[in-house]
């Protein structure tokens, strides 16, 4: 049994995970190559307009696995809690794949408000996975001991980076847009390039840089986005923030726009929609990044 | 005698200055880029060379503007910046104490803040054409006016129509209506003259700390409406300087300046064949379009790889 994994959306927030969980108990896996042209192209065609740049690429990445594996392992997540909900659309995907494609979905639910963890989802794959719940608990767990491991470290090496003599840069943005080679890569690259350290929104140590996210809004009930501008913590040690954004996207628009209001630091809106090229956007990085030089 | 090239080169027209080391301009030139950088620009610098004076030797070339990098190669700049970064050294380095600059071009529009002589903050327009100036001489074919009197013009009305400023399309119905109903040439051409000025601070300059010294540039600041409801709604004097236009040029020469060597640049470009070639990649899925330079036929640069691999 082959089990594929779409290098988009949710990989960015489990990958580690999931590759510990299945190496542990023996299951292959296959996860799509990153996002291409074709992969993009491709999802844009089997999408809606409607539909948000990330997503679109999500569902490429499906039609790229769709005759690979046995399954496409797809979450279906609508809240880690109380006031910390999911885009709809981390519900939604499930569905939407269901519809576009002929093929069969390995899916589990995390919704913690009606005590649906990630183990109790997990487990219930038990069947189809040929596994014991007691291999499947063990798995559970080595996989989150390793995870953690790796987090920890990638959290200090982010923290450093607020020390660094170069530019500074705080990048906010969704892991799955940050990290696309379509999408966040080339943005990265590019402020490489330009001698800036970038520091990412989505490493740190969300536990306790939460308590800013009430400075901007006490309102805000969605899990991804305020793990986001609770990076804000910091943003006295950066010399700039960049906002990089898909559209459309409700939840950025709406936050991003509060933030904006209360924030005293420069700061650069990117919001993509096509990706037909660069050019335009490096020229807004580099005029921005040049605020803190001349 | 030292001095330096400044080359600020858009869509539309092509700038280009040449500076002493006191920054004052001994030569300078604005002509139309016709779609073609490379000849627009071997036009400019014949131009050029026939204002300069013989003891004048080239130390430093820089480019700024969208072809920036194109021309950038085909002179071996120094430089080669954006325009934003150019517009700010450029306004600074004959007013020193500015605080805004305010910029509305054919295509697009910015706002730059500085404080101390240093940018802290800007924004550009990249959405919306309502803020633009092809907005305004649209709408001066429509009402058969020649844009350059639009500003005379707005300037005679004593009531200026409300227009909905807010996107091109809309503007656009809300003057057919506003004509219809019976309001006066004069007050509608103010009304748009003063919905580019409200266009303007509610998408660029939105949440900007607008203060003076402000300094007016691009080529809607030739007109005297739009200047007047500037003035008008930020209540401050808002200046314009009869060198706005090249202050792009201006200032990129002044950063090839400080980065200038001992080297000695000549510009026998006339001569020089430059073309580009464009091909499509099909080594990956990613199917990169290359944009290959080639002067006089050998092959000096190219981008458009992603993967940075391919030449
Ligand atoms: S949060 Fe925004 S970018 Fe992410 S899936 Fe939802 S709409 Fe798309
Ligand atoms: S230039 Fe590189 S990334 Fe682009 S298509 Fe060719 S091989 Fe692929």
């Amino acid at each position: 049994m082959t089990i594929g994994i779409p290098r988009s959306m949710f990989y960015y927030y489990f990958n580690k995970k999931w590759k510990y969980f299945f190496d542990y108990l023996n299951i292959n896996t296959i996860i799509s190559p990153k996002t291409n042209r074709e992969i993009l192209d491709n999802g844009i065609k089997l999408s809606t307009d409607e539909m948000c740049l990330s997503l679109k690429s999500y569902i490429g990445h499906v039609d790229y696995l769709k005759d690979k594996c046995d399954y496409i392992l797809i979450p279906r997540i609508d809240n880690y809690g109380r006031k910390e909900q999911t885009c709809t659309n981390f519900l939604a995907i499930y569905d939407i794949i269901n519809n576009i494609f002929d093929i069969k979905i390995l899916d589990y639910n995390i919704d913690l408000e009606n005590n649906e963890t990630e183990l109790e989802g997990l487990l219930k794959l038990s069947k189809i996975l040929k596994k014991t719940k007691s291999e499947i608990k063990k798995a559970y767990s080595y996989a989150c001991t390793m995870e953690g491991k790796e987090k920890k470290k990638t959290i200090i090496d982010n923290m450093n980076k607020l020390s660094s003599t170069k530019t500074k840069i705080l990048l906010i943005g969704h892991s799955y847009n940050l990290y696309d080679s379509l999408i966040g890569v080339p943005i990265i690259k590019y402020l490489e390039k330009l001698n800036c350290e970038i520091i990412y929104s989505d490493l740190f140590d969300y536990k306790s840089t939460k308590d800013i996210v009430s400075k901007y809004s006490k309102n805000l009930y969605w899990k991804y986005s305020k793990q986001n501008i609770s990076s804000l913590k910091y943003i006295d040690k950066v010399d700039g923030i960049i906002f990089l954004s898909t559209f459309p996207c409700g939840l950025d628009s709406l936050v991003n726009e509060l933030v904006f209001r209360k924030i005293n630091k420069p700061y650069l809106n990117l919001i993509l929609d096509d990706l037909g090229g660069i050019a335009g956007i490096e020229t807004r990085i580099e005029s921005f990044v040049d605020i803190f030089e001349y | 005698m030292k001095c330096y090239l400044g080359i600020d080169i858009g869509s539309i027209s092509t700038k280009g200055v040449i500076i002493d080391e006191e920054n004052n301009i001994i030569a300078s030139s604005y002509i139309w880029t016709e779609g073609n950088p490379v000849e627009s620009v071997k036009k400019l610098v014949e131009i050029l060379k026939q204002q300069l004076p013989e003891e004048y030797k080239i130390h430093g070339i820089g480019t700024t503007g969208s072809a920036r990098k194109l021309i950038g190669i085909m002179l071996n700049a120094n430089v080669v910046k954006n325009e934003i970064t150019a517009h700010a050294v450029g306004t600074l380095a004959f007013h020193p104490d500015v605080k805004t600059i305010l910029e509305i071009g054919g295509q697009d529009s910015k706002i730059i803040i500085l404080r101390n002589g240093i940018i802290v903050d800007y924004a550009m327009n990249t959405l919306c054409a309502a803020g633009t100036g092809s907005f305004l001489s649209s709408q001066a074919k429509r009402l058969s006016i020649p844009i350059e009197d639009f500003g005379e013009i707005a300037l005679t009305s004593k009531n200026p129509a409300k227009i909905a400023a807010r996107c091109t399309v809309f503007a656009e119905s809300d003057l057919i209506h506003k004509a219809q109903v019976g309001y006066s040439k004069q007050d509608i051409i103010a009304g748009l003259c003063k919905s580019i000025v409200l266009n303007y601070l509610n998408n660029v300059g939105k949440g900007k700390k607008i203060r003076g010294p402000i300094i007016f540039q691009g080529g809607v600041s030739k007109n005297k409406g739009v200047l007047k409801y500037f003035r008008e709604i930020l209540n401050e004097d808002v200046m314009v300087d009869e060198n706005g236009h090249l202050m792009g040029a201006i200032g990129i020469a002044i950063l090839s300046k400080k980065e200038s060597s001992e080297k000695q640049y000549d510009l026998n470009i006339e001569d020089i064949k430059f073309i580009t070639k464009a091909n499509e990649c099909n080594k990956c899925p990613n199917n990169c379009e290359i944009l290959r330079i080639y002067k006089n036929d050998e092959h000096v640069d190219s981008w458009g790889s992603m993967c940075g691999k391919v030449k």
